[in-house]
């Protein structure tokens, strides 16, 4: 035995057995046991393994892999780790935080960009391409959700939904939209209309009773027969279905991340669909100036239910553009009207009445 | 040479004669470096969108384990944090299709009646039971001790069965069967631990558990079952309270249970680690716990304590940088809602978004801090084992797992320590 022998601990990793060893630092590390050679590590095998304060354990890839060898005396510890060129290689602290740190932002650069410019292109390309059935089960399970929320009472007076009816018989043929669309009314006293996906269309009872002419009711059901033909419902389905897969990825389970990927989510839907609405508007236009109506009334009527609302912090927030903007944009596209009036004073009154009890065909579940 | 740092204690209870007597686990980690570890790992989180998070769970096992030692020798943690974004990438990959399906399928309800998918998130839960159960089997694999691993074999399904029957059993007795819950996934998951060729098992009984701590149950059950009353005389009598000295009475039950419950909490959890503790078996290697009440007390109060004063001390900065910044632009808080700000506004959202995360990520190190590694100190030094001997020659068994569990987990938001 050499005099700068190192004591040491052995597992030889194919049992639990502790052996006492004597280590010497030759062409290789020889691992003695009462004499008797045990193993023989090349240095450059030889790798940190992790172990108390104070002691160096050692692991060799030339030897089983569970083997560990555990030196407490830290100037023999020092001693042997000199003669090992390759030490720290292939474990965690191989890998450099700043490199972490570069693929992470890399990573959720990526991300961002995907999410406000990928997502949006790939909704307007994916959503034409869902075929209409598919739509259709969706728009379905949308209008069992909406018909549970606002307690599935639709108005279908009888002489009402005639007069609803004869209007969008004109707004779908002036906008040359093919299928025929029937908007449901919704008892609500909210000031609403939507369009879900499969093009299945509702106005609120409280939206009815606002209008104050079939002109803005009109312009209120062209620009959700807009949302319908840009197929609206869909792409953004498929957008903030995307957005929130996208950033739950990036953020993990960074604590209450899911407070922020709800709000951030949110917000870009927002940004995304203020776009959609200035579209709808513009459709909604088209369309009447095709009937010869004018565009203004629907402005004004948006304007009447959200009240003089100015750009606030919250606008940023808000779905929709600030109405005195949308009424601005409509207007600077108002003609004086050419084309007849869309309803008789009669069916605008039988309208308006739709969903009042004494109208002969009352309320149905 | 490593000396043993814990002489042999005799134990009141050990009736099993030892040749060598019981040993503690020691635990030899420094606060300071744990604590900067944590720090540090949770401004990298900040900085990185979170994913350091694989490197810092790394870290944190591997500052756990190696400072843990039984019989002198201290325990190893192999894994690697960029296994674990690799099982978080596999995970990724078996989640997306799995999210997808569940959005069809979830379709396909939706259209027969509104809000009849709900019950779908039940397969979520059996999903994140199995998720569980891989991930153990990864940490498990990647615990070393003497030059051998400690490893696991048993399914992941079969345990997700397991976990979610019981849990039934659990919600319809409301509570009454948690003990015995726990007992059947203990003997489970320890039937299919082994280390090297010796078999675990789980000798503690739902039953004992149950003669341990039923009656907080019913110090629980009492004020609970009195709110409910509250509520439905409150209900009866319409929005206004017409009984006011028996609600009142109700009310104040409601708020003393709110009170006790942080008190019993501590008082639970330490009931429930010492019956583990004490039902763990490793061949003829069984183990006794003395750990204390207070002391779990102690960690759970002082994160509260520090935990609510570092997110007061964000929240006020965070404030005062706001005032400062409106004051700076000269607008009143009117023609702040106002003005066409919208840069302005941004930009306050993101220092808002800032602060909640910085409180978010400091209340994490603080729960690694105090509720991962005190807990963990204060079971290990609290706990003996007897019959070190019969760990002395076991023979080398078992492969090391894939980190897909834990990506799983981590996926499914149920990452453990």
């Amino acid at each position: 035995m050499r005099d700068d022998a190192v004591p040491a601990l052995y597992f030889d990793g194919a049992s639990s057995r502790r052996r006492a060893v004597m280590l010497e630092a030759g062409a290789q590390l020889v691992i003695r046991e009462d004499g008797a050679m045990l193993a023989a590590w090349p240095y450059d095998s030889i790798r940190r393994a992790d172990a108390g304060p104070g002691v160096l354990r050692l692991r060799s890839r030339a030897a089983p892999e569970l083997a560990r060898l555990d030196i407490a005396d830290a100037g023999a510890a020092a001693r042997i780790a000199a003669h090992c060129p390759r030490l720290d290689e292939g474990g965690d602290a191989a890998v450099s935080t700043r490199r972490i740190l570069a693929w992470s932002l890399a990573a959720a650069f990526s991300i961002a960009l995907v999410v406000v410019y990928g997502l949006p292109l790939i909704a307007d390309r994916l959503a034409p391409l869902i075929p209409p059935a598919w739509e259709a089960r969706i728009g379905d399970m949308v209008d069992a959700q909406v018909k549970t929320i606002f307690g599935g009472k639709t108005c279908s007076g009888a002489e009402g939904s005639a007069a609803l009816a004869k209007l969008v018989a004109g707004l779908d043929k002036a906008s040359g939209l093919a299928s025929a669309h029937r908007p449901a009314v919704i008892d609500s006293g909210i000031a609403n209309a939507m369009a879900l996906p499969g093009g299945r269309i509702y106005v609120f009872r409280g939206m009815i009773e606002r209008a104050e002419t079939p002109d803005e009711l009109a312009g209120v059901i062209a620009h959700e027969l807009g949302h319908v033909a840009a197929r609206d419902g869909m792409r953004k389905l498929i957008q903030s279905g995307g957005t929130s897969y996208l950033l739950g990825l990036l953020f993990g389970d960074v604590a209450g991340s899911g407070a922020a990927i709800y709000v951030t989510r949110e917000l870009l839907d927002s940004a995304y669909s203020r776009e959609a609405e200035t579209r709808a508007d513009d459709f909604a236009g088209d369309a009447l100036a095709r009937l010869g109506r004018p565009p203004e009334p629907l402005g004004e009527l948006l304007l009447r239910v959200t009240g003089e609302k100015k750009r606030t912090a919250m606008s940023v927030i808000a779905s929709h553009p600030v109405s005195a903007e949308r009424l601005e944009r409509l207007r600077a596209r108002n003609f004086a009207a050419r084309g007849p009036q869309l309803l008789s004073f009669g069916e605008w009154r039988a309208l308006k009445a739709i969903c009042s009890p004494a109208n002969d065909g009352g309320r149905a579940g | 040479m490593i000396q043993d740092p814990t002489p042999p204690i005799r134990l009141p209870g050990s009736s099993l004669p030892e040749q060598s007597g019981p040993r503690a686990l020691a635990f030899s980690g420094e606060d300071g470096d744990f604590l900067r570890l944590v720090a540090r790992g949770a401004a990298l989180q900040l900085l990185t969108f979170g994913f350091y998070r694989f490197w810092l769970v790394t870290d944190v096992r591997r500052h756990l384990w190696s400072h843990t030692s039984l019989d002198g020798d201290a325990f190893e943690y192999a894994g690697l944090g960029r296994e674990l974004v690799f099982g978080f990438l596999f995970a990724l990959a078996i989640l997306t299709p799995v999210y997808l399906l569940y959005f069809v399928v979830g379709l396909e309800v939706e259209r027969l009646k509104a809000f009849a998918s709900v019950p779908l998130f039940l397969f979520f839960f059996v999903f994140q039971q199995f998720a569980i159960y891989r991930a153990r089997r990864y940490r498990l694999t990647r615990t070393i001790w003497r030059g051998l691993r400690f490893w696991m074999s048993g399914s992941g399904w079969s345990y997700a069965l397991r976990s979610s029957l019981w849990l039934l059993a659990v919600v319809l007795t409301l509570g009454l069967a948690h003990p015995w819950r726990v007992a059947a996934l203990e003997r489970y998951k320890l039937r299919h631990t082994f280390y090297g060729d010796l078999q675990g098992r789980f000798v503690a009984t739902g039953g004992a558990l149950f003669a341990r701590i039923w009656w907080i149950w019913l110090a629980l059950a009492i004020p609970l079952a009195m709110l409910i009353a509250a509520g439905v005389v409150q209900a009866r009598h319409g929005s206004i309270l017409v009984d006011a000295p028996v609600a009142n009475a109700l009310a104040g039950g409601a708020l003393i249970a709110a009170l006790i419950l942080p008190l019993l909490w501590p008082l639970f959890r330490a009931i429930e680690w010492r019956w583990w503790v004490e039902g763990l078996r490793l061949g003829d290697v069984r183990a006794a716990s003395v750990l204390s009440s207070g002391a779990l007390f102690g960690l759970y109060a002082k994160f509260a304590v520090i935990g609510a004063l570092v997110v007061g001390v964000i929240g006020f900065v965070g404030l005062v940088l706001g005032a400062a910044a409106i004051a700076w632009s000269g607008l009143t808080f009117d023609e702040l809602l106002q003005t066409r700000g919208d840069a302005f506004t941004i930009a306050l959202t993101i220092a808002m978004f800032l602060a909640y995360f910085c409180a978010g990520l400091a209340v994490g190190a603080l729960q690694r801090y105090f509720l991962q590694r005190g807990l963990w100190r204060a079971v290990a030094t609290t706990s003996f084992v007897f019959h070190v001997d019969a760990l002395a020659a076991v023979a080398s068994r078992g492969a090391a797992a894939h980190a897909l569990g834990e990506g799983l987990a981590d996926g499914l938001d149920v990452a453990g320590f």
